[in-house]
């Protein structure tokens, strides 16, 4: 599988990550026989989260027997010193390692959370902390949120080394800032900041709850998932296209080994198919009345 | 909406053109797609040509607040429209030509070419001749044949790009560069939609007994075909002599 420069940082991550939040949903023995499967595809680099259920506790085995394999991303939604310092500690034990070598502040939302994590006695403390005891090896940022508020955390915080965010054809479609994830593709490429793509299988939202039952849902995701061969090796190819360092597998364990074979076979995609695309996704809500051409 | 709603063929096919601060002519505004884009890539002035009252609306609308400097929205026939001659330094022609029958190229291009300054460019996108097994073909010629019977002329004739790179030629354009916009064309279901809707404003100018036919089975090929991702979009920058 290719690999792509993950920023600066000097690790050479596959093209592909593994969400190991698909661990979450599996026993044991078909969690080991799953992350077999990824390291057989050549993927090396996996991430996990303390919120991803047991995930961290279902990885620890196979990650310890292929430790040196495997380049490991974990993350805290704590913002304050003590809440992240702990999160350190707790990933460590349940994963059963020393180092993880990518700590991610997880999932920023607000301004103000912004504000508490880099102040005195913020979860940036605690991470610089564990950075110098050699408990984590590299700093980043995860969010789904607004484009503008991640790049106003790139700009505050000096040692950010990688952030992961949503990029994907119908995200890639709307120009306004809200979903101008393009924007931290960018500032990233010109810092040196290492990218990771998620929701790029992302088809839609789940319909309410009250139409379809959140037990009922076929797939484990936040969100509706493309879920053929055809669909799923186009989304990979179009995220891989975008200049993204790694894709992000979805969080169902049912669609990992399609999304293995997607980016196995990968050859990329020009850049005409990667308009009609987003040309196709923009047209299927698009508000302009009475599109004859595109 | 907004001049920040603009399709990516529009973005792509302006990449390497010089809008900012030019005096732009958008041939056949459409639903504006090309005019918001000219807005948002900083053209000084942005006329957009229209035949079509209601398109025109719909580009006041869609793209005038706070462009009332710069856009002038004019209802006219793009072989005679009212601009002055050698004023302007860009002209746009997206997805215009398959909607001209051929008989109207070359006056088109003559009006086109009247109102450019010497050295001015011009972007010409358009659809590769669709392939022979392509569904879409069937909605395509009943559309024609509809026009056919209404106006004695075709809806779509689907240019390729030697053809019309020939036509503007004959006119002193030179073609700089060519580029593939889109590969495939998705044909949505929004798109099969407005196709339909102008096979029924044919069929609502026929006797019910030809026009509702004629209506039911545009509607039935919208559903049967679904969606088709077929063809492609190509782009054209032309150069015009001093």
């Amino acid at each position: 599988m290719e690999t792509r420069a993950l920023g600066d940082t000097g690790q050479e991550s596959t093209v592909l990550t593994f969400g190991s939040i698909a661990l979450n949903w599996l026993e044991q023995e078909g969690a080991n026989q799953l992350v077999e499967l990824v390291l057989d595809h050549g993927v090396n680099h996996f991430d996990v989260a303390p919120t991803y259920g047991d995930a961290e506790l279902k990885l620890g085995p196979k990650l310890r027997q292929y430790r040196d394999d495997i380049f490991l991303s974990c993350k805290t939604q704590k913002r304050e010193y003590e809440g992240a310092a702990r999160k350190i500690d707790r990933s460590l034990d349940r994963l059963g390692i020393d180092t993880i070598d990518l700590y991610q502040i997880h999932g920023l939302e607000y301004e103000d959370e912004l504000d508490t994590i880099t102040a005195d006695g913020g979860a940036l403390d605690a991470i610089h902390e564990a950075k110098a005891a050699g408990k984590i090896d590299h700093i980043g940022l995860t969010s789904h949120g607004n484009p503008e508020l991640i790049l106003d955390a790139i700009d505050r915080i000096d040692d950010l080394e990688t952030v992961m965010f949503p990029l994907n054809p119908v995200v890639a479609g709307k120009n306004d800032g809200e979903y101008d994830y393009e924007a931290v593709l960018e500032r990233c490429e010109s810092e040196g900041i290492g990218t990771l793509g998620i929701k790029a299988f992302a088809k839609g939202s789940w319909p309410p709850t009250d139409e379809l039952a959140e037990a009922d849902r076929p797939y484990a995701n936040w969100y509706e998932p493309v879920d053929t061969p055809e669909t799923v090796r186009e989304r990979f190819d179009f995220a891989a296209a975008q200049g993204l360092d790694t894709v992000v597998s979805p969080g169902d364990p049912k669609l990992v080994a399609m999304v293995l074979d997607a980016a196995s076979r990968s050859e990329g995609m020009d850049e005409a198919r990667q308009r009609a695309v987003i040309e196709e996704a923009r047209h299927d809500d698009s508000p302009v009345p009475e599109q004859l051409h595109h | 909406m907004s001049v920040d709603d603009v399709p990516e063929t529009v973005t792509a096919a302006l990449a390497d053109q010089q809008v900012e601060g030019r005096v732009c002519l958008e041939a056949g505004a459409g639903v504006g797609n090309t005019t918001a884009g000219l807005l948002a890539a900083g053209a000084e002035r942005v006329y957009a040509v229209t035949n079509d009252a209601d398109h025109a609306v719909t580009v006041r609308e869609r793209v005038g607040d706070g462009n009332a400097d710069r856009l002038v929205v004019i209802e006219a026939d793009l072989r005679a429209t009212p601009l002055a001659t050698d004023g302007v330094d860009l002209v746009t022609a997206h997805g215009l030509c398959n909607v001209l029958p051929p008989v109207e190229l070359d006056p088109i291009a003559a009006e086109l070419t009247r109102v450019a300054k010497p050295d001015s460019r011009l972007v010409v996108d358009d659809y590769g001749v669709p392939p022979s097994g392509a569904a879409v073909n069937r909605l395509f010629t009943l559309e024609n044949a509809a026009a056919r019977v209404v106006d004695g002329r075709p809806a779509l004739t689907f240019y390729p790009p030697a053809v019309l790179a020939a036509v503007f030629a004959e006119h002193g354009w030179t073609v700089e560069r060519k580029k593939t916009l889109l590969d495939p064309v998705p044909w949505t279901g929004a798109h099969l939609d407005a196709h339909a809707e102008v096979v029924r404003g044919y069929a609502d100018r026929l006797p019910d007994v030809v026009g509702e036919p004629l209506t039911a089975m545009a509607e039935d090929l919208v559903a049967a075909i679904g969606s088709e991702r077929t063809g492609t979009m190509y782009n054209l920058a032309f150069r015009l002599a001093d």
